[in-house]
């Protein structure tokens, strides 16, 4: 059997990458697909210790993390679709009305 | 008959009540109003003739509404009370009133706010009454600064003038002074006497402070190096309060300047009653004054100098209500003076017939700038007699009256202050005052001359003779001008022994010889400024000097400038006070108040601009900042759960 703590450093490994996604990335998809890849590291991380202690509650929270990204896609490319009507562009360093 | 008294004070009242929320229309505010100081008048009678009625030493009618302060041992009563005094006093405030707000009607006929005037002047009469009917100071207190309210109003009633503002205003703070010295007063009745009542109300309750001066005798208060009697104290106090209200040296400077008012106001208000506060306040509380010896002297040479300054000022005067306002300011010094010498009685007594007769001449002299289409300029006038023969023969009746001629009110009434004077040794004061009264006689034969006589020196108006409803009112009070003395003749005394059981004095001699010299001396100097005056009336020009500046020179300017008191006022305490805001406003505001505001502005202003450069506005960036964020926070639950 795979050890659990390779399950947790490929789990690591995604969400840096999910990071870094959302940092370094100027496309908002690319951000957004970043964002789903963090979501999913965790995910895995659940189920790995799910595995582990042989217990339902971590995979039970999976199912809401899925939720809870599922919400989160609807709402974001909303967002998305509306800035990219008024912008004309996907670029989100574009949107800084914000600033200070 | 105590619902009778409380109805003197209440009839103008609602007088006041209704021309404030109801009435709106010029005709029914004069009417509501005269008739209800009229219906006082007659209360006021029936109330007199009742306590004729009863015996001479239970003429003290008291009556509390309610306790109108209750807390711990300070314990005032709303009560007013009808003695000999306050009977004498409300007489003359509600007939004299009447007469005036009558007269009022057709002097204010076409004024855009007679509505208001009238509401003011019936609120006046209010407070008035209040002012001689109060049994205890604080609501004496409260009449008092009623009146002097009423009268900022309506000096200042027609407040377009810029002028007419300003005397309101300047009436109103050299009040102040002495209302301060009036509430210091009776802080210490309070604490010597535990009581601000003047007589017990007759059922066993507190007796009154003037019931038991005697408790202070002797008491004395002060540094050791120096102590001075707590009667002194308080009576000085009061006179203080006194030299304010009723115009005297060093405060009188506000009155002449308050004829910037309607003219019926100067009558009613600067000339007959509320100015004449003062001298009640004294009468009142003769029992206070009458134990120090110390006051007794400031007050009666208060009273000389007064009369002398303002007499003399009365001469050089050019504005017709002028003359006749240091005039007041002079005959009030005359009853101070009296008050000063210990003759109460005469000191009433001149305040009775000097508010007829001075109420005559300011409301003639109403009727003479009416005529005149507001002319008050005695230059300008000149030969009225023939347009205004009723103005003028009343004016020259409350003149005579004014200059004590026999056998007209002011001669018995300035005769028994003389007489007192010289009786009981007060020599200097008697000089003084005796020289005053030639003075009177003498200004008022000058504005008589320059009024009525010779020929008219501006003939750009056409003057003409008031209507009935203002020299029906002249008439009345000249005929009291001319048979007001009767009250107290020499002989009957009926004044005296009315306020007997108040002021428990008794008659004084009668000298002739004063009496005759005294005459000789007024007919003769008022033959003397009639004549001055309308020999050289060709040399009065309009705008020109006084015909007697070629020989006094600048003694004459002196007196036209009230010996330069307003000008040493305005070099010491306005001008001090004026660099004060000066330095408020060029310097302590801009830099210590606007610059602790703006101060306290730029710096959270700059410490936002260093902020804003956090706030990218990048997406990117926010995230880096909650991620750094969490890392941070794991790092420290790391650190500690180690």
């Amino acid at each position: 059997m795979v050890p659990t703590s390779y399950y947790i450093l490929l789990s690591a490994i995604l969400f840096t990458i999910g990071v870094l996604g959302v940092l370094l990335r100027r496309n908002a998809i690319v951000v957004f697909m970043s964002v789903e890849l963090m979501l999913n590291a965790a995910n895995l991380a659940l189920v790995a210790f799910a595995r582990e202690q042989l217990g339902v509650e971590a995979q039970v929270l999976v199912f809401f993390v899925i939720t809870v990204a599922a919400a989160e896609v609807a709402v974001g490319l909303a967002l998305l679709v509306a800035i990219f009507r008024t912008k004309r562009t996907a670029d989100v360093d574009e949107v800084s009305t914000l600033k200070g | 008959m105590e619902l009778l008294i409380w109805l003197i004070p209440l009839l103008p009242f609602i007088g006041f009540l209704l021309n404030v929320f109801v009435i709106r229309r010029e005709r029914e505010a004069g009417l509501v109003a005269s008739g209800v100081v009229v219906a006082a008048f007659v209360v006021t009678l029936i109330a007199v003739a009742m306590l004729a009625g009863m015996p001479p030493e239970e003429r003290r009618i008291v009556s509390t509404a309610w306790e109108w302060i209750n807390t711990g041992s300070f314990r005032v009563p709303f009560a007013i009370m009808f003695d000999p005094l306050t009977a004498v006093m409300a007489l003359l405030i509600t007939g004299v009133g009447a007469l005036i707000h009558i007269y009022s009607i057709g002097y204010m006929h076409g004024d855009p706010r007679v509505v208001r005037y009238f509401a003011y002047l019936n609120l006046f009469v209010t407070m008035m009454l209040f002012l001689v009917m109060a049994n205890n100071l604080l609501l004496l207190f409260l009449g008092w600064e009623g009146v002097g309210l009423c009268s900022f109003l309506l000096i200042g009633f027609w407040f377009e003038r810029k002028s007419a503002g300003e005397a309101a205003v300047k009436a109103f703070i050299v009040n102040r002074i002495g209302d301060a010295a009036f509430i210091l007063a009776m802080l210490a009745v309070f604490t010597y006497f535990g009581t601000l009542n003047f007589y017990g109300d007759g059922e066993g309750g507190q007796i009154g402070f003037l019931e038991r001066v005697s408790d202070i005798a002797g008491l004395r208060i002060g540094p050791d190096w120096q102590p001075i009697f707590v009667s002194t104290a308080i009576s000085f106090l009061l006179l203080i309060g006194a030299t304010g209200k009723s115009a005297q040296f060093p405060l009188f400077v506000w009155l002449p300047d308050a004829m910037a008012g309607p003219t019926p106001v100067s009558a009613l208000i600067h000339a007959a009653t509320m100015v004449t506060g003062g001298v009640y306040l004294m009468a009142r509380t003769e029992a206070l004054f009458t134990a120090s010896f110390t006051t007794q002297g400031w007050v009666a040479w208060i009273g000389a100098v007064t009369a002398l300054l303002a007499g003399t000022a009365a001469m050089a005067q050019w504005d017709i209500k002028r003359v006749l306002a240091y005039s007041t300011v002079s005959q009030l010094g005359f009853m101070v003076a009296a008050c000063g010498m210990g003759a109460y009685v005469a000191a009433i007594f001149h305040l009775l017939t000097h508010g007829i007769f001075k109420a005559l001449l300011f409301l003639a002299a109403g009727s003479v700038i009416h005529g005149t289409h507001d002319t008050q300029d005695m230059r300008r006038m000149g030969g009225l007699k023939d347009a205004m023969p009723i103005t003028f023969r009343t004016y020259v009746i409350g003149a005579l009256a004014l200059a004590g001629i026999v056998p007209l009110a002011g001669f018995w009434s300035k005769d028994e202050i003389l007489a007192h004077a010289i009786s009981h040794g007060h020599t200097p004061i008697f000089i003084i005052l005796f020289l005053t009264s030639l003075l009177t006689a003498f200004y008022m034969g000058r504005q008589v001359a320059l009024v009525f006589f010779g020929t008219q020196r501006d003939p750009g108006y056409h003057p003409h003779e008031s209507p009935a409803i203002m020299t029906v009112p002249l008439i009345v009070l000249a005929v009291g001008a001319v048979i007001g003395g009767v009250i107290n003749l020499p002989v009957l005394h009926w004044l005296t022994d009315w306020l007997e059981p108040v002021l428990h004095e008794k008659a004084g001699e009668f000298n002739i010889w004063l009496a005759l010299i005294a005459t000789i001396g007024a007919v003769g100097t008022g033959y003397l400024g009639w004549w001055v005056y309308t020999t050289n009336a060709a040399r009065i020009k309009i705008g020109g000097k006084d015909p007697a500046y070629r020989y006094s020179g600048d003694i004459w300017e002196g007196m036209e400038e009230a010996w330069y008191l307003d000008r040493l006022y305005q070099r010491t305490v306005v001008a001090g006070f004026e660099q004060l805001a000066n330095f408020l406003a060029r310097v302590f505001d801009p830099q210590g108040v606007d610059g602790l505001v703006m101060g306290i502005g730029r710096f959270f202003g700059g410490l936002a601009n260093g902020v804003r450069a956090l706030q990218t506005g990048y997406v990117r960036t926010y995230a880096l900042v909650f991620t750094v964020g969490v890392l941070l926070v794991l790092g420290v639950m790391l650190w500690f759960a180690r």
